[in-house]
């Protein structure tokens, strides 16, 4: 490896300890952190309208969610098509305590920083205990235990009057130094409060990759028997997979309800949770840039057809509803020729163009 | 020179004349905005009521209602999802929306703050009474769910021939939109309705319903009163009619009699059940085209006019989404009348005194549109039509129910 880490090309390791390292060289990390200042400073030079911003925001929170569900899926090997089940529990728990303590208490709309993190913790105690099975349960069985909790979860929601029989439970508006954050600044504000955390908990997975816990993850994905007889328990591994993504579901869920000011049974179906294996898939499981790139796909596909269909609207014939049909059609077309020709993900992109620019300008 | 100046002093006092004299809002485009469900759940209604809208505004411009004024409404499928809808509201309002038509329960119950803080009217295709507490903007074109639901039992209540009271059971949709008639049912009940509440049943996605009916039977039951979207209720009188249980004239002792409130009707619900759906009595504030008239007859022009379907012509959801466009319509033609800059505030001020000598008369419904600081619900009065001879037959007059406040 070259000396100087400005211009290092290639991978060219001497000990484990380089390998392990965040950014494998100092451009890495100042691309990074070029990157991350892009992110916070572009609000302030570009006017975004609030749609702009309300979808940023959606993308954003998907992240943090799709973090916790390549943990388990990408990098555990878990099935889990209960996702938005996870993210439900963190929205209701925010939600929750609004409708019994009122939507304006101090301990919602002060200290909203504790609540996204007790709603984290929540998440990760249902997360734990969804668990569970998992200890006995493998593959298309454990599919199935937690699908039986995303159907547990809805009926909950929707026939308990706690939840208000899953009609929106409103949430005030949040304070911060200054007063409270008003509509017009509503998305603009959020969308910096969603953002560190998305980077917090981006670096924060990146970091549990490199323990010897990540490593446990991916032991036991691999073989889980092998793992076992190298000392780990696959068991408890996998329950801690479980309680990890449930607490990454937790903090989105509890963003969302703050961003849209309450929940609502809706937000957290099974079509959700599909919808969150989607951008894991096409994002490429079991990356942590999957987890960034996926979401951002998957939305801006979504709002593309919706544009085609809209569009195609003016000439099909009417009495056909063409239209109305072409966007469940060519967002289902999409992801099935993605996963045909490009089945390790968007992530898969991104190292092919890595690993070109790394190489180049063949140095070694 | 000074006859120059002359000539210019002539001119300019023309132009200022003439800028005065042109009617408010001359030439102006005003921007409203339509999100609801044309794909996804409920859009079979949804799908009907965005072609009402859309077929209407076209209309009042081709017609030039608005004088030179054009009116544009741009429709977004939100698929029954809130965060959609969410999305097309900040997008209308982007780009300077002063009118909303929205649709779901759900959705509008989401965004009532909002609808609130930026004090915009709304005319939502959900007719479930808490929307007007949920947020002052928010103005139901017709009678509430509550209404129509508790208009139905009011008939049985007064119809029923046995001893003691008709035992009934309500057979909702299992949602916010399905639940919101029965607290003021209940009350209703409470309050001396002459009835006996069996069973309340929420629906699933059953494709028979046989055990339920028979268990209905067991209980004594003689009306199912439903408040949900055609197909169950098509599935449970297919079923009923299967097992002989349909009754064929109003309260037929031994069998059951199948009403229902405004989405549990309409031309759907017929071609879906068939002769099963025989003798199902129905509720809505609007009119249907089976029963003919000055209304049906022009809305049946229009959808010819503009190329749609017999299907969507003969469908009480294109009525439903006509009159909510000319609800906004009418706001804003009174408001540019009154010689006020159109804005949401001032629409706001118009809705509110639509009532009195003001009262906006649809044809579209049974009774006119009447709002004020303290109603927004819009017509008051309900319509029973029963099925005969596979069409609606309307059942007596528009009324008015008497345990709804």
């Amino acid at each position: 490896m070259s000396a100087n880490r400005f211009f290092a090309t290639g991978n060219f390791f001497t000990d484990y300890r380089q390998e392990q390292r965040i950014f494998r060289t100092h451009l890495d990390r100042g691309l990074f952190v070029v990157f991350l200042a892009c992110l916070f400073a572009w609000p302030l030079f570009f006017d975004a309208s609030n749609r702009t911003m309300l979808v940023i925001n959606n993308i954003l929170i998907a992240v943090v969610a799709v973090y916790g569900l390549n943990l388990v899926t990408g990098f555990a090997g878990l099935i889990s098509i209960g996702h938005a089940a996870f993210v439900g529990v963190g929205a209701y728990t925010v939600a929750g305590l609004a409708r019994a303590i009122g939507a304006s208490h101090p301990l919602i709309v002060h200290w909203w920083p504790l609540m996204i993190l007790a709603a984290g913790g929540m998440g990760a105690v249902f997360g734990a205990f969804v668990g569970l099975p998992a200890m006995r349960l493998k593959h298309l069985y454990l599919a199935i235990a937690t699908l039986s909790f995303q159907m547990i979860f809805t009926w909950t929601i929707q026939f308990m009057p706690t939840f208000n029989q899953g009609q929106m439970i409103p949430v005030g508006r949040v304070a911060w130094i200054g007063g409270t954050v008003g509509r017009k600044d509503h998305y603009f504000f959020w969308y910096y409060v969603i953002l560190v955390v998305a980077v917090v908990c981006g670096l924060a997975v990146r970091n549990l990759l490199r323990s010897r816990y990540g490593r446990c993850l991916v032991a036991v994905r691999d073989n889980d028997r092998a793992a076992d007889a190298m000392g780990m328990h696959p068991g408890l591994t996998k329950v801690y997979a479980f309680t990890l993504a449930g607490f990454f579901a937790g903090v989105a869920g509890a963003l969302h309800t703050y961003m849209f000011r309450g929940a609502g049974f809706e937000s957290f179906t099974l079509h959700h949770s599909i919808t969150y294996l989607a951008m894991a898939i096409v994002g490429g499981l079991g990356t942590l840039p999957g987890s960034l790139l996926g979401p951002a796909a998957i939305y801006t596909l979504e709002l593309e057809m919706e544009r085609l269909s809209e569009w195609s609207g003016a000439f099909l014939p009417d009495s056909l509803n063409l239209a109305t049909a072409l966007r469940p059609l060519g967002f289902g077309l999409v992801i099935v020729l993605f996963l045909m020709f490009e089945p390790r993900g968007m992530a898969n992109w991104w190292r092919i163009c890595r690993s070109y620019v790394k190489l180049w300008p063949f140095r070694y | 020179m000074k006859r120059n100046m002359y000539y210019l002093a002539i001119v300019m006092a023309v132009a200022a004349g003439l800028a005065f004299s042109a009617p408010v809002g001359a030439g102006e485009t005003y921007q409203l905005g339509l999100s609801l469900a044309i794909t996804g759940p409920t859009s079979d209604a949804g799908n009907p009521y965005s072609k009402g809208v859309e077929d209407y505004m076209r209309f009042a411009n081709d017609t030039k209602i608005l004088g030179d004024a054009k009116i544009d409404c741009p429709i977004r499928d939100d698929m029954y999802k809130t965060a959609v809808t969410k999305r097309n509201f900040e997008d209308f309002l982007d780009q300077g929306m002063i009118f909303f038509l929205s649709y779901a329960t759900g959705a509008n119950q989401a965004l009532a703050p909002d609808f609130t803080e930026v004090q915009i009217p709304v005319v939502p295709a959900s007719m479930d009474s808490s929307l007007m507490k949920a947020s002052p903007y928010i103005f139901l074109p017709i009678a509430s769910y509550s209404h129509q639901y508790v208009g139905v039992a009011e008939y049985v209540a007064a119809n029923h021939k046995g001893e003691g009271a008709a035992k009934v059971a309500a057979f909702i949709h299992p949602s916010a939109f399905g639940r919101a008639p029965l607290a003021d049912f209940k009350a209703a009940v409470a309050a001396g309705l002459n009835l006996e509440l069996v069973e309340v049943v929420e629906h699933g996605k059953d494709l028979d319903n046989s055990a339920l009916l028979q268990r209905l039977a067991s209980k004594g039951v003689q009306y199912v009163l439903c408040h949900t979207v055609q197909s169950p209720v098509a599935t449970l009188l297919n079923d009923a009619q299967r097992l002989g249980m349909t009754a064929k004239t109003f309260g037929e002792p031994g069998k059951i009699t199948f009403m229902g409130a405004h989405y549990t009707g309409g031309n759907d619900l017929i071609a879906l059940a068939g002769t099963a759906a025989e003798g199902f009595h129905w509720t809505t504030s609007y009119r249907v085209t089976s029963e003919k008239g000055p209304w049906t007859d022009w809305q049946l022009d229009m959808a010819k006019k503009y190329g749609r379907d017999d299907k969507t012509a003969n469908s009480h959801n294109y009525a439903s989404g006509m009159m909510a466009a000319q609800i906004a319509v009418e706001a804003i033609r009174r408001t540019r009348e009154a010689g006020k800059k159109v804005t949401k505030e001032t629409l706001y001020e118009t809705l509110n005194q639509m009532n009195g000598d003001k009262a906006f008369t649809s044809l579209a419904a049974v009774g006119p549109v009447t709002y004020s600081v303290t109603d927004r619900m819009g017509v008051d009065n309900v319509q029973l039509y029963v099925v005969k001879d596979g069409v609606f037959r309307a059942v007596g007059e528009p009324f008015k129910p008497k345990y709804m406040k």
